[in-house]
């Protein structure tokens, strides 16, 4: 704290605030082009100098720290008149009818406010209009290089560079055209920019905001908040919330542009039912009542257990509470499941078993305390790409980097180790980094006393893996993994995070649970900067996982035993037990056992791998309600009802990300057509089933207060806390004020986590002669697995369609060029698409994004499941390739 | 190797050079091209004892050695040298530090070529003075940034640091002192900028070429985020014989305040043009006329420019001006970096002043708006001015650009170019008005010609 007088009043300053905070929180408006919060100083435009009693010259505000006694003088005549003469030194060269175009911009602002009239002309050649979502005309740059420094400091990207010097100097888009350059369209330099040099297209084609409505993003779980502009009813702009604790004021691709979707002309506007195999247009009511039809006479004639609920990971905390309470509640069936089946099912269980929370144990924002990063089988930058610039710049700034990864990412190319290992092994690889850290005497023996047990079991299962062995399977050095074992043993805290490419394996769970023994044998656990973090895929499959759109799991992932008796009390009803999973469903609807599923937003036909099993099995199916916002793959096929849903930019509710917090989802615009939301559309099929006052509710906040009353860890969050900001549980009492990083002093079971001896069991889907090369799949940076809302918005030009990766020797050894329609054959069926070849992949590996509904990638995938949770083996599939 | 053998016709040294009065201590053997061998330096300048002194010292008591010299530093700012490296932080019990050692040989200033000579001709007295400035730092590694342009000198001084290395000055633990150094050279890429010492460090990185936001201090987080000090060559090449006598001993050269001796560069219309080693405070007349022998052309000598591009021009009235920081800047000009250039009658000031300013407008790095939008205002304007273009308000436009730039930049480039202009606009402003109304030089009497393009 340091008290200081600015234009003779007295100011706190907080610690590390610089005059031009202090003078802007005292409301004074002092001007600056280069600043922006998220930036380091660069008291370079050197607009807001300030004088200072005691110092012979001004000095530039933004770049001095606000300290004790100082006197500060910020608007005095000489000050402004010396403002006013930069003004007119970049009012010279600057187009003189900018100022129009985009009146709000603040150097547009600036110049009207001192007067000053700008005179030069655009120059066509400093135009380029190349990029779908941003319009670049250098002609209004100011040399302020707020894009260079973002692009560098906060994406990593390293786009915008700097030319020439002197009165020559320019900004330039390095490779040309922003399209042509590495961009990663995140948008950041058209946010940061002061003149609309570079700004988004939608502010030139729709026009300015009118209003701002503060949300989270609907993508990925990473949960970053955003700001929605809006006018007339339409979204015209998307900007990061500056002081967002999850993304800093930073956004992808996705969240920035991503939300064409919510208007795109597709987009199913009114209820439907299916009469003679056609879609007909009907009431809400009539739509209703078929759906209700269909699930009373299902339960009439084969029992509530051939009925089914699949709640939506891309749906509000509440909206899952509702499904699983349909189910359960109105329904009476225990089959009841969400998307993280297909994703992060083993990270919820595996560390569930271990530690004793199904969820990542630290935040995001150990990743700038952690001594090192652990990235295992995930691909942050294009999948979670907030949380990817963040390990980014800590690896630029030197912080070392373990990527376990098959192919050469992003990440894997700027990290201090990088294991590329064969799909499918990674258990040995873990042993065998275990291995080392026991066999080096690396482990932390004071935290494996105090807060383990039965550490001698797991320690001598280890020896099987010596680092050797492991890495003739695994397809990496020994050398490299003892030097992975060392950083992360070491240069603790040691934050480690994973992805899919550890779930979506037989050996899911089991490989979870070896990432949780890891961070137990190193002491990286209840400390900041460590942990086992799932990055959660889907915006909110953490929380719709969490509210019991599981079949042998409650509200709050509680345990079937444990939570049922309390539902049944506060839903005075007795409820069915454990039911099926999606897989099992699935399965149960081949063998005829299960006639009705209600699937809300989430396409499970082309989701699911072995598409052939799919479609078999849910056309036995005697009715299937969709509830979306497009005709997705399974409503055209299968579909009997279709109710349109609200996108979360039209309804109120909260998510739940990636580092368990909760945070407010507002409605920026109204519903389109006769949409309604899934809180409406679940409330209505519960009161029609005979629930009405069970599925009466005021709005969200009366849901959100009933989950408060089932699970004590969120018991202390309330909407009117989460007016302040998002929340992490547990948080088990108002006065609480969440927690950051779980396990400090002891374990959901028990004071001591145990570990317990590991092996592997490798999958039936290695490469054999008959088929010789492996397919792995993934995502991409600019889209979102099935591609529902991308492919309806202009991420489909940055990335038109799905290709498959294929390393040099292989494209060879198969007579393929780039470019080449190739088709891809596995026992289980096949698809085509254009040959990528790149070295990205390792020799004999394959590798392809899912999200094109044409290419239909999970007609090739199979039945191979994790035992625990029946998660599907997406990452390993053995297939062959020929040209087409 | 590209090593030099063509002798070059510089003057180094005048009559009296080399006695007590005017002690050589920079320049020994300047012109003899085969003066820069460890040999030659070793037997015949004293070479190395400076090192082999201070290695027997406790590093603290180096540079409280330096610091008892006064040594200030010779590359423009004159800050004292001891007390810079006294500002390295030191290793505490929780805390080591990696530091380092960069010595500014990106010698740009116009009209300076000092440096150019010791690296020429004495390399092995920079070398010395590395090893002793990094011992008294205890920094293990040294970073020499030189000028892009010094191809010779690069090779010259890589040769002279291979002879160090061989005989045991360089290297691991140096003559069992325990103390180990590396010298590494990183050549420049031809941007005056570098020069200034925290562009340099960015350089150094890979970076683009920008000064940086002070503080941090190089001090506290300089090359790759680490403790550093900067000095420039002369300054370092003196620390040799600073250690070898003592501090004390040069302490008695020059004035209390600015002690020892600095290399004045003499250049322009003066007879005897070259390099002048002179105690500081030997007044600028007695330079120009008595050292260095009047004007070349017969001519009176109008201006000089005391300390390199930067300084604000002297008018006859300030020539009795004693050379040392404190007295040139009393005269509201700056000792700077030594380059000493003289002008005489002949010389049309409007034209010299634009020369400057376009070298300013071409170098500032372009990341300020005062110094990148105003250099290169302040140059239109100039331009028309000398082309016969002027208008009757250019001169009060000028005057209200300057305070608009100087001092409102990062580094000294804003102010650097303000001076002269302020300078030579109020010293010789009617030089500027006759262009503007005559439409034809004062000096020369030409007409002024318009240039296309010059609006």
């Amino acid at each position: 704290m340091a008290r200081l007088l600015i234009n003779d009043l007295p100011f706190h300053a907080t610690e590390g605030m610089s005059l031009l905070d202090a003078a802007r929180a005292a409301g004074l408006d002092v001007p600056s082009l280069c600043h922006d919060r998220r930036l380091d100083a660069a008291s370079a435009c050197r607009l807001c100098e300030v004088e200072v009693k005691g110092q012979e010259r001004p000095l530039c505000a933004c770049a001095t720290p606000a300290t004790e006694g100082m006197e500060v003088r910020t608007h005095t005549p000489e000050l402004e008149a010396y403002r006013r003469g930069v003004l007119e030194m970049l009012a010279r060269n600057y187009p003189a009818d900018a100022p129009a175009q985009i009146p709000e911009a603040p150097f547009h602002r600036l110049l009207a406010r001192y007067g000053v009239e700008p005179t030069g002309h655009r120059d066509p050649a400093k135009a380029d209009g190349t990029h779908p979502y941003m319009q670049v005309d250098l002609s209004q740059c100011i040399d302020c290089y707020r894009c260079v420094h973002i692009c560098a400091e906060v994406q990593g990207q390293f786009v915008w560079k700097v030319l020439e010097r002197g009165g020559r100097t320019r900004v330039e888009a390095t490779g040309g055209s922003l399209l042509q350059s590495e961009c990663v369209s995140c948008g950041a330099c058209a946010d940061t920019c002061p003149t609309g040099a570079i700004v988004d297209r939608s502010r030139l084609e729709l026009g300015p905001a009118a209003a701002w409505t503060r949300t989270v993003c609907p993508y990925c779980g990473t949960g970053c908040e955003m700001q929605v502009g809006v006018a007339g009813d339409r979204i015209v702009a998307v900007k990061p919330a500056l002081d967002s604790p999850v993304n800093h004021g930073h956004l992808c691709v996705k969240g920035r542009y991503g939300t064409g979707f919510v208007d795109a002309e597709d987009r199913v506007l009114h209820p439907m039912v299916r009469r003679d195999g056609e879609w007909v247009r009907v009431s809400w009511d009539e739509a209703l009542d078929a759906a209700v039809d269909l699930l009373r006479r299902v339960k009439a004639t084969h029992g509530p257990e051939a009925i089914g609920v699949l709640g939506s990971s891309r749906a509000t905390n509440e909206e899952g509470f509702l499904a699983q309470k349909l189910a359960r509640l109105a329904l009476g069936t225990g089959n009841v499941d969400c998307c993280a089946r297909v994703c992060h099912a083993p990270s919820a269980a595996g560390l569930g078993l271990a530690l004793g929370t199904g969820a990542a144990t630290n935040s995001f924002a150990d990743i700038e305390k952690a001594g090192s990063l652990l990235v295992f089988g995930a691909n942050p930058t294009e999948n979670h790409p907030i949380v990817g610039t963040r390990i980014k710049q800590r690896a630029l700034r030197g912080v070392p980097l373990v990527v376990v990864d098959p192919r050469r990412t992003e990440l894997a190319r700027m990290a201090t180790v990088h294991l590329a290992l064969k799909p499918g092994t990674n258990m040995p690889l873990l042993l065998a980094l275990a291995h080392v850290i026991v066999h080096e005497g690396l482990e932390d023996k004071a935290f494996i006393e105090a807060r383990t047990v039965d550490f001698e079991a797991f320690a001598q299962s280890l020896d099987a893996w010596p680092p050797e062995r492991a890495a003739e399977v695994c397809g990496v050095t020994a050398d490299d993994i003892r030097a992975a074992a060392r950083i992360y043993a070491t240069a603790k805290p040691s934050y480690m995070c994973h992805g899919l490419g550890v779930t979506e394996h037989i050996q899911g769970t089991e490989t979870v649970t070896g990432l949780a023994h890891l961070a137990m044998l190193t002491g990286n656990l209840g400390v900041e900067g460590g942990g086992v973090n799932p990055l959660r895929g889907q915006n909110n499959v953490q929380g719709t996982a969490q509210m019991g759109c599981e079949p042998k799991r409650m509200t709050g992932y509680q345990p079937m035993d444990k939570a049922l008796a309390a539902h049944e009390a506060r839903w005075g009803a007795k409820l069915p037990g454990p039911g099926l999973d999606v897989l099992q469903m699935v399965d149960a609807a081949r063998d005829g056992h299960f006639k009705a599923l209600v699937a809300i937003g989430y396409d499970v036909f082309l989701s699911n791998p072995d598409a052939a099993a799919s479609e078999a099995a849910l056309g036995n199916l005697e009715g299937l309600v969709v509830v979306d916002l497009f005709m997705n793959e399974t409503a055209r096929a299968f579909g009997t009802v279709f109710l349109p849903a609200c996108s979360s930019f039209e309804k109120e509710g909260t998510f739940m990300n990636g580092d368990r917090r909760v945070q407010r989802v507002r409605a920026a615009v109204k519903p389109r057509g006769e949409a309604r939301s899934d809180q409406d559309i679940l409330c209505a099929l519960g009161a029609r089933l005979g629930f009405a006052e069970a599925f009466t509710y005021a709005g969200p906040s009366e849901v959100w207060d009933e989950i408060r009353g089932l699970w004590s860890a969120v018991a202390g969050i309330s909407y009117a806390r989460l007016e302040e900001g998002g929340l992490q549980w547990p948080c088990p009492s108002e006065a609480h004020p969440g927690t950051a990083v779980l396990h400090t002093d002891a374990f959901p079971v028990g004071p001591r986590a145990a570990f317990r001896p590991q092996a592997w069991n490798p999958s039936s889907e290695f490469p054999d002669a008959r088929w010789p090369l492996q397919l792995n799949t993934g995502r991409s940076l600019f889209h979102f697995n099935a591609a529902t809302m991308t492919d309806r918005t202009d991420n489909a030009l940055l990335q038109p369609t799905d290709r498959l990766d294929v390393h040099p020797d292989d494209a060879l050894a198969h007579g393929l060029a780039d470019g080449d329609p190739v088709k891809v054959e596995s026992r289980h069926g096949t698809f085509t698409m254009k040959t990528h070849i790149t070295d990205q992949v390792r020799p004999g590996d394959l590798w392809c994004t899912f999200h094109s509904k044409g290419i239909f990638v999970n007609r090739a995938t199979g039945q191979g499941r994790d035992p625990v949770t029946h998660t599907p083996e997406y990452k390993v599939t053995a297939v062959t390739i020929s040209k087409v | 190797m590209a090593i030099r053998t063509k002798p070059d016709h510089q003057r180094y040294t005048f009559e009296g050079f080399g006695s007590a009065k005017y002690p050589n201590l920079m320049l020994r053997g300047a012109g003899d091209l085969n003066n820069w061998p460890l040999a030659v330096y070793e037997s015949k300048h004293e070479g190395y004892a400076g090192m082999r002194k201070a290695l027997q010292m406790e590093p603290g008591a180096v540079i409280e050695d330096v610091k008892t010299s006064g040594i200030r530093g010779r590359g423009g700012a004159g800050f004292p040298a001891g007390l810079k490296w006294s500002f390295m932080p030191k290793d505490t019990a929780e805390r080591k530090f990696t530091r380092y050692l960069v010595i500014n040989a990106d010698e740009g200033e116009p009209g300076t070529f000092k440096d150019r000579a010791i690296l020429e001709y004495n390399p092995h007295q920079l070398i010395e003075g590395c090893i002793i400035a990094a011992y008294a730092m205890q920094a293990n590694t040294c970073y020499v940034y030189i000028r892009g342009e010094f191809l010779w000198l690069i090779e010259k001084l890589e040769a002279a640091i291979e002879e160090a290395k061989a005989k045991g000055y360089l290297g691991k633990d140096i003559l069992g002192s325990g103390f180990d150094l590396e010298i590494l050279v990183h050549r420049g890429a031809g941007a005056y900028i570098c020069g200034e010492e925290t562009a340099l460090l960015n350089s150094l990185e890979g970076r683009r070429g920008e000064p940086r936001v002070k503080p941090p201090f190089p001090a506290a987080k300089g090359v790759f985020g680490a403790p550093t000090t900067i000095n420039n060559v002369e300054t370092i090449a003196a620390v040799a014989p600073i250690l070898r006598m003592g501090g004390a001993e040069y302490a008695k050269l020059g004035t209390p305040k600015n002690t020892g001796t600095r290399v004045f560069c003499l250049s322009g219309h003066i007879k005897r043009p070259g390099l002048y080693e002179l105690p500081l405070g030997v007044p600028l007349d007695f330079i120009l006329n008595d050292l260095a022998g009047g004007s070349s052309t017969g001519k009176k000598i109008k201006a000089v420019i005391p300390g390199g591009a930067s300084a604000p021009v002297f008018s006859e009235k300030e020539f009795s001006t004693p050379m040392d920081f404190d007295a040139v800047r009393n005269a509201g000009s700056m000792a700077g970096s030594g380059g000493v250039i003289v002008l005489d009658e002949d010389t049309c000031m409007v034209q010299a002043c634009l020369r400057l300013i376009r070298f300013y407008a071409h170098e500032s790095c372009g990341q300020c708006t005062p110094c990148r939008e105003g250099c290169n205002w302040m140059e239109m304007i100039l331009h028309r001015i000398e082309h016969g273009q002027g208008r009757t308000e250019d001169l009060d436009l000028l005057a209200s650009m300057t305070p608009n730039i100087a001092g409102k930049t990062l580094c000294a480039l804003g102010d650097a170019a303000c001076g002269p202009m302020d300078s030579i606009l109020q010293k010789f402003r009617h030089e500027f008005v006759h262009h503007i109304e005559h439409k034809t030089c004062m000096v020369s009497g030409h007409r002024l010609l318009a240039h296309v393009g010059a609006h």
